[in-house]
């Protein structure tokens, strides 16, 4: 093959370790999803849990088809598994539906095009759609995406198929991890499960002993709670 | 001679091109024969074995081992792609050498286990940094070669999974006993009764 050059490829647990936290992950299914705390495997930590995922509802950007498809993709790039919640209960298809309103204006047909070519790659690939395969299969056909090797397979990817994941990526990655503010990271379940202990001012000496010692409460505080900060739009910092 | 018959025997001469390849090249090795039910030499890979069909590995099966064989390790290289060439699309080692081939569909998440008889077994990182197999996906209206090389080893190497072209061929260097390839060819196909590839 393949002439297009090695993607830049981010695993959950680069994801997660990249976050900057003391959680994380396994490339598995390897490009995407799974994720496994590290830190220090002798101290037991309660992973963050979830009652309830947060209710979609109507999106303002995307048909009941597209919100399908972009769903079921959010749904293997952080998956909800044994290892705590995942995109989609941090709200992150609410968080990019709201960019895609603000910041991210210009990114609507993008995504709309690419939802498409997703499904119809996966109808010419694998003879079903993207929504109704199986995790393993789905994972397998983002991997295609990923790669760029769906470019082009009777799909009509606009430019390189990576080009869409890379911004579903980064936007759910936003959206997961990013300050509530801007509707993602619902009840903090993204800065829980990387164990981020929230946004503060100052940080005692007990405090950063705490912290090292991976004892400390997150502060479950957006930083625009403190009222030095000003919030700009949503998705902003995908650009 | 063909383009694909010059390929092929240039592909013989192994693993010559790139990092790592001389000290394999420069060893006298037993020939292995290499088939597969799904696929020969010169011959158009099924899709299924694309980003055009499930993308899963294919079969292989493998025969005239040498004596001494310890262990096998498998490449799958697109010697017309990537720069420097080759292209690298799987790399799998740690295979027993009692196991008579790969069965298809390798899986590609490392949490699933490996087929019976391939326990130990382990994938290395192909040249999108993927630890798994991913199938050709030449350009468009393009013929490329896909080498599917095995190799004898005299030793049981228990090596770590995503080991990149060049550092198994830094590790088995001195071990190769045998090898073996075959050289399936592709090109992109169009959806089955649907429209052309684009």
């Amino acid at each position: 093959m393949s002439d297009t050059p090695p993607p830049n490829t981010i695993s959950r647990r680069d994801l997660l370790k990249a976050a900057g936290a003391a959680g994380a992950a396994a490339l598995a299914p390897a490009a995407l999803g799974a994720a496994v705390p590290t830190g220090n495997p002798a101290v037991p930590r309660a992973l963050p849990t979830l009652a309830t995922r947060a209710p979609v509802g109507p999106l303002m950007n995307l048909t009941a088809a597209e919100t399908e498809i972009l769903s079921a993709m959010i749904d293997r790039l952080i998956p909800t598994d044994d290892m705590g919640p995942g995109a989609l209960d941090a709200g992150a298809l609410r968080f990019i539906d709201r960019a895609l309103s603000e910041a991210e204006a210009d990114s609507v047909d993008a995504y709309r095009a690419g939802i498409a070519a997703l499904d119809r790659y996966a109808r010419y690939s694998r003879g079903t759609p993207f929504a109704e395969l199986s995790a393993r299969d789905q994972d397998s056909v983002l991997i295609d995406v990923q790669t760029g090797s769906a470019t082009g397979a009777g799909a009509g990817f606009v430019g390189n198929s990576a080009a869409f994941f890379n911004l579903v990526k980064d936007h759910t990655w936003q959206g997961t991890f990013g300050d509530p503010q801007y509707g993602g990271n619902v009840d903090f379940v993204g800065w829980d499960l990387i164990r981020y202990p929230g946004v503060r001012l100052r940080v005692t000496d007990e405090e950063q002993r705490m912290l090292e010692a991976e004892d400390l409460e997150p502060a479950r505080r957006s930083a625009y709670d403190f009222g030095q900060f000003q919030a700009g739009q949503s998705g902003g910092g995908a650009r | 001679m063909t383009k694909t018959g010059i390929r092929r025997v240039a592909a013989l001469g192994l693993l010559a091109l790139g990092a790592g390849a001389t000290a394999v090249a420069a060893q006298a090795t037993v020939e292995i024969v290499v088939e597969s039910p799904a696929m020969t030499t010169g011959a158009a890979m099924p899709r299924e074995y694309s980003p055009d069909g499930r993308n899963v590995s294919p079969p292989l099966t493998w025969r005239s081992l040498p004596p001494g064989t310890r262990q096998l390790a498998v490449i799958c290289q697109d010697h017309g792609a990537g720069n420097p060439p080759p292209w690298v699309h799987w790399i799998i080692y740690n295979i027993p050498a009692s196991a008579p081939g790969l069965p298809e569909g390798i899986p590609f998440d490392r949490a699933d286990p490996m087929p019976a008889g391939l326990e130990g077994a382990t994938q290395g990182n192909n040249n999108w940094g993927l630890a798994m197999y991913r199938g050709p996906a030449p350009p468009a209206g393009t013929v490329h070669d896909y080498d599917f090389t095995v190799l004898a080893l005299d030793t049981e190497l228990n090596l770590p999974p995503g080991l990149t072209r060049a550092e198994l061929l830094a590790a088995i260097e001195g071990h190769v006993i045998g090898q073996g390839n075959m050289v399936p060819t592709y090109t992109r196909q169009p959806a089955e009764g649907g429209a052309a590839f684009e």
